[in-house]
């Protein structure tokens, strides 16, 4: 047969690219429920770690039997959508946790805020998933850059955009203000503004 | 002529290894290697791809129409990364997690394509797996020397294991963690390999 004929080259490209649709589906669909336990394992991990909760081991049941036992889930209405909202009841550790989210520099940031009750302190910050660039905007997501979060005034009396200030600020030692990323400015900024515009939301919010 | 099994693994492993010959597969070579377990898995998904992807398109050499050769090849390159990276995924998610963007990236390697136009697309299909083999190990071996400094320096461990009594004598070596640690360990490393192992042309 003619290698060079239009019917060939059509024929043996929509070949390889069928059969190689076909080996990628067969890995994905029978990896799939793998795949949905460890995404379900990060998630609780994030969560116990953004609520300081102690856990046993490191198995997936160990950290979903710990959000069971201290963590109220619940789904909130917020505007049109609907807003994941953690309660910590637990006497003298009380809090509130938020998912929240926003465009970073490469694409969409997912995490969890936790505050006090009132609102007025952030408790800690973690991250479920971003894109940013590995060893510059990723590093959000170190110990290091969220440490700093824990015991962070919320200057609710401030512009909107402003009640948390990661980087420059005329104000360094200033009790709602975090250090930014060396090196990822854009990164810091947008994070700022997301999380700045995000607690906006949740302040509305009615929760029981 | 048909090149002998050992001198096509030599080949791959020492004498013309992708890294410190043909300088290629440098991105993720600087990339991955401040910790040896992402290491070892990138160096599977190299191994994987070059492997596999050699065979299967030295077995269509004869079948592949000669105007769209290339766009067949990146083709197939391309289903064993997606492939590979979803077992990845599947098996170490906290890795993928670190790894995963330069898993993608595989499917732009050089040294994949390379040995695909130079090797596969010319020879029979076990010969071209064990080329593939080669390669992927020449490179792995480069990466796991490069981790297997970067991660003792930066963090003081070895596949996460902390390095006997390291409070008392390690310092850290940031920079070792940080992309140009990457720079200066892959320009020694080259030079070491070239020294040793790269004859020099009779004057």
């Amino acid at each position: 047969m003619n290698k060079k004929s239009m019917g060939y080259v059509l024929g043996f490209t929509l070949l390889v690219c069928v059969f190689c649709g076909a080996g990628v589906a067969t890995v994905h669909f029978s990896t799939l429920g793998l795949l949905e336990k460890n995404e379900a394992l990060h998630r609780n991990r994030v969560i116990c770690r953004a609520f300081l909760l102690d856990v046993p081991g490191e198995s997936a049941e160990a950290y979903a039997e710990a959000i069971r036992n201290h963590i109220r889930i619940s789904r909130v209405r917020d505007g049109n959508s609907l807003r994941t909202v953690y309660r910590r009841t637990d006497a003298g550790q009380e809090a509130v946790g938020f998912d929240f989210g926003g465009m970073g520099f490469w694409d969409r940031i997912n995490g969890i805020v936790v505050l006090t009750p009132d609102l007025a302190q952030i408790l800690n910050i973690q991250f479920f998933d971003h894109k940013e660039t590995p060893g510059l905007g990723a590093r959000i997501e170190e110990q290091t850059f969220t440490d700093q979060f824990k015991g962070l005034q919320v200057a609710w009396e401030r512009d909107a955009g402003q009640r948390v200030v990661i980087g420059a600020s005329p104000e360094p030692d200033a009790g709602n203000r975090v250090d930014a990323i060396t090196g990822a400015t854009q990164t810091s900024s947008a994070l700022m503004g997301f999380l700045n515009a995000e607690l906006e939301r949740v302040r509305n919010l009615e929760i029981e | 002529m048909a090149e002998s099994p050992a001198r096509i693994l030599e080949n791959g492993l020492w004498k013309e290894n992708p890294i410190y010959r043909q300088v290629l597969g440098i991105c993720s070579a600087l990339a991955v290697t401040n910790l040896l377990a992402n290491t070892l898995f990138m160096c599977f998904g190299v191994i994987f791809t070059v492997t596999l992807s050699n065979f299967t398109i030295s077995l269509l050499r004869n079948h592949i129409p000669p105007r769209v050769r290339m766009i067949v090849q990146v083709l197939i390159i391309a289903t064993f990364v997606m492939m590979v990276d979803i077992i990845i995924k599947a098996l170490a998610p906290d890795i993928h997690r670190f790894i995963g963007p330069y898993v993608g990236l595989i499917i732009t390697n050089c040294i994949i394509m390379g040995r695909a136009e130079a090797f596969a697309s010319q020879n029979k299909p076990v010969a071209s797996l064990l080329d593939g083999l080669a390669c992927g190990m020449g490179y792995s071996l480069v990466l796991i020397a490069i981790a297997l400094v970067r991660e003792p320096f930066g963090f003081g461990t070895i596949l996460g294991y902390a390095l006997p009594a390291r409070e008392v004598w390690w310092h850290q070596w940031t920079i070792m963690v940080m992309p140009p640690g990457a720079f200066f360990m892959l320009a020694i490393a080259t030079w070491i390999a070239r020294s040793v192992f790269v004859k020099k042309p009779a004057k």
